[in-house]
């Protein structure tokens, strides 16, 4: 898959504080996403990536070019959709974003075609005539993606898309993100700090921790690779483990007489009944289940990020 | 995209030249302007005093209209550069105010609600943004001040005859130059006040406090400190002292208003100092992102 971010040893200084600690990683996925807390360094990461913060060390290349020396030219293939308010109050929603698309180098007549269309697309069809100032704050949130979308960008950074927003209004806002994922023809790079909103659209995820990558995982791999992950819960273990592991599987063991097991191809669920038949053990309750991003972000913000100067994009 | 389809699609049509695309910007802000019916109505004023300038001109070179007044008058003496500066004077006075009006309201509506980063995500450069405000704001004040001198110039000119119009080719470059001292300043101002303080009415009053207060504590500190060097500190002075002698203004008028107290290469470098402290605020404050040091 082809490289849309490449972050080579990035670090990030405001004033005195460093807030992006070597970066390091490839980021090829079609919907990226960036998680961590509050503070983790996300949204510093995307202004860095459109070039509102200089890098104090390393670079980041999107498509290939180097943040530092083609910065014009990737903005013209970015569309960014700030966290934070960003509208011109006194114009109404169709000249904002005609406006935006014309400062982005479409003529006139196609920069008016295309931001009717971009706001038919938002669906804010209906009010593309009022003032901006009079929307409401999830329409203005669609204004801001629509004017992200007006001139065709490549690569979408929206920060924070969903913030704000009541739940049929996000679940809107997701539902639009994964339609323009799935026309496979943009990438997007999603910040949030709700794991949701990853989980719902992205197939790659970075997770920043105090300014430093904390996991890179590509979910879904992990998706696919824990098709059959199975968690049990028995009375006793009287070398029931031994026997699965015998079986081909793998197995780990957790206090309450827990289990964890991946079963290769081949084996059926079946077997496990037998096995623990033989070895007079109850199972009390067994169910499949994915290692969850939940569970990826919880082991990686408890997990200390790699020793300084060695941090990578995978854990 | 598509408005029935609602299909995403990727531009990939014709693109406007990278170098006038900071023009949409001062056409944007020009439609922006003149949607206020005040404003257009002002705007319309401001060119009263060409209107009058021009009959004038006409006037005292119509021997018709002369005899039907009475009047005995010796136009040479009466379209001079001491009256094309005067004509200025005025439309200097009206640009302030159209400059008052028009360049906060300008900026601060890409302030308000921090439009300004979805300007520099695009292939917009924070110089190309200002070439693009300064662009706007600097034909709209050239509109009322030196363009109308330009074409009164042009009739009083052809009028006269007799070679007037190439004795006097200088002036041209005077009112253009002075119309200009004023246009920088105020724009510039404007500017640095309004990325500072993003407040409209708060800057317009600044603007204005700028001209008289700082006259005032100019003047202050003249007395007080018993010299001259204190006046450098009022831009009206400052920039009508350098006016004086671009427009080649007798010493007589030069001693009756007092303009000699300090010498013109101060007045300069006071102008220089203010537009130099307008560009570095602009610098400083003109960002899609502010950083809060610690």
């Amino acid at each position: 898959m082809s490289e849309v971010v490449a972050l080579e040893n990035l670090v990030v200084r405001l004033g005195n504080r460093t807030i992006l600690d070597r970066l390091n990683g490839s980021l090829t996925g079609l919907c990226i996403g960036l998680l961590g807390p509050n503070g983790s360094g996300k949204s510093t990461l995307l202004n860095t990536l459109l070039g509102f913060y200089p890098p104090f060390g390393g670079t980041a290349r999107i498509f290939g070019n180097d943040i530092r020396a083609d910065i014009g030219r990737l903005r013209s293939m970015i569309g960014y959709m700030p966290e934070s308010d960003a509208f011109i109050a006194e114009m109404t929603g169709i000249k904002f974003v005609r406006y935006m698309a014309e400062i982005s180098g479409l003529p006139a007549r196609e920069a008016m075609e295309r931001a009717h269309e971009a706001f038919f697309y938002v669906g804010l069809g209906e009010v593309r005539y009022r003032k901006v100032g009079t929307y409401s704050l999830g329409m203005k949130q669609m204004v801001k993606l629509a004017q992200a979308l007006v001139h065709g960008p490549r690569l979408l950074l929206l920060d924070e898309p969903t913030n704000g927003l009541d739940p049929e209004a996000r679940q809107r806002m997701l539902q639009l993100i994964r339609e323009i994922h799935d026309t496979g023809k943009v990438h997007i790079v999603i910040s949030t700090h709700l794991l949701r909103d990853i989980e719902d659209c992205c197939d790659q995820v970075l997770i920043l921790k105090n300014g430093r990558v904390a996991a890179l995982r590509d979910l879904k791999e992990e998706r696919k690779a824990n098709r059959k992950f199975l968690e049990l819960e028995v009375n006793q273990q009287n070398g029931f483990v031994d026997a699965i592991s015998r079986l081909g599987c793998e197995c780990a063991s957790f206090p309450g007489g827990r289990l964890k097991i991946v079963l290769p191809e081949g084996i059926e669920v079946r077997q496990l009944y037998q096995l623990a038949a033989e070895h007079t053990v109850q199972i009390r309750r067994m169910n499949y289940r994915c290692d969850s991003l939940e569970d990826i972000f919880l082991k990686a913000m408890e997990e200390k990020p790699e020793a300084r100067g060695s941090t990578s994009g995978r854990l | 995209m598509a408005v029935y389809k609602r299909i995403y699609k990727v531009y990939d049509g014709p693109l406007t030249p990278a170098r006038s695309r900071f023009l949409v910007l001062s056409r944007y802000s020009w439609s922006a302007l003149f949607e206020s019916r005040l404003f257009t109505s002002f705007t319309l004023l401001c060119f009263s005093p060409l209107l009058i300038g021009g009959i004038f001109i006409y006037v005292v070179h119509s021997p018709t209209v002369m005899a039907l007044v009475g009047a005995h008058i010796n136009n040479g003496d009466l379209i001079t550069n001491i009256w094309f500066w005067g004509f200025l004077q005025t439309e200097i006075f009206l640009a302030f105010i159209l400059g008052v009006w028009a360049v906060p309201g300008m900026m601060i509506r890409d302030f308000a609600n921090q439009a300004l980063q979805l300007y520099l995500s695009r292939p917009l450069s924070r110089a190309e943004y200002l070439l693009g405000k300064i662009s706007a704001a600097v034909a709209l004040l050239s509109a009322i001040t030196w363009i109308p001198g330009w074409l009164l110039f042009g009739l009083q000119a052809q009028l006269e005859g007799h070679g007037w119009g190439g004795e006097h080719l200088w002036l041209m470059g005077s009112i253009f130059l002075g119309c200009m001292l004023w246009i920088t300043v105020i724009v510039l101002l404007a500017m640095a006040l309004s990325v500072w303080i993003k407040w409209r009415i708060v800057v317009s009053i600044l603007m204005l406090a700028t001209f008289m207060v700082l006259a005032a504590i100019g003047e202050m500190a003249s007395i007080i400190l018993d010299t001259q060097w204190g006046r450098l500190l009022n831009l009206n002075y400052v920039l009508t002292l350098i006016e004086t002698r671009l427009f080649r203004i007798p010493r007589h008028y030069i001693h009756a208003w007092r303009y000699e107290s300090v010498p013109v290469w101060a007045a300069w470098a006071s102008f220089l100092a203010v537009c130099l402290i307008c560009l570095w605020v602009l610098n400083q404050r003109l960002r899609a992102r502010e950083v809060e040091r610690g």
